[in-house]
């Protein structure tokens, strides 16, 4: 028998804690009365990218080009943004890099990367929680 | 200020920060999460010791 597909909860259920935990990693959770969850995942997320950025990590920036050159900056760039404000506020404040060629400032970019990658799981879990998806 | 992390200082810090990200949101009681996240820091530490040596031995 196939599976049924279930009812999208409403918006107004998961849109603030979803908002918040991308604009501030953690702060979804935050929002949910998660304290302790909220404050590991800013601690852990927070941290990865202050420490890209002090490994002198570069933000990607759209390029297209060829479908490689296209899913790196492309996909490196929503990475990015997906770190929310830490994002902008070192873009504003000008942490953006210019390409170093050394192993830590790659190393730093991919924590920068990896950073956003992670808080996008954060805003999913926060989201199963709003949704009832998850205890 | 420019922080120099070594390959296996940069790839540590990855691990432990990754893995408790993946243990809150991985699993449903706190016992689980803690396991879990454990676990999981343990596979980084395997698979960059394990790939390393790999590596060694591949270079010739």
């Amino acid at each position: 028998m196939p599976k049924q597909k279930k009812a999208m909860p409403p918006v107004q259920q998961w849109a603030a804690p979803v908002l918040l935990g991308w604009l501030v990693p953690g702060a979804g959770h935050f929002y949910l009365k998660r304290w302790n969850h909220g404050g590991l995942l800013l601690f852990a997320i927070a941290s990865m990218f202050i420490f890209g950025l002090l490994m002198r990590g570069r933000m990607f920036e759209p390029q297209t080009g060829d479908l490689f050159t296209t899913v790196i900056h492309c996909g490196g760039y929503l990475a990015d943004v997906a770190n929310g404000a830490l994002y902008f506020l070192a873009t504003w404040l000008g942490y953006q890099q210019q390409q170093m060629a050394t192993a830590v400032a790659d190393y730093g970019t991919k924590f920068l990367a990896c950073a956003g990658l992670l808080n996008i799981l954060a805003v999913i879990d926060a989201y199963e929680i709003a949704a009832g998806q998850k205890p | 200020m420019f922080l120099s992390l070594s390959h296996l200082q940069a790839a540590l810090l990855f691990a432990f920060f990754a893995s408790i990200v993946l243990g809150v949101v991985g699993r449903n009681t706190d016992k689980e999460r803690i396991r879990y996240g454990v676990t999981v820091f343990g596979y980084f530490v395997a698979a960059i010791f394990g790939l390393g040596w790999l590596m060694y031995f591949g270079h010739g």
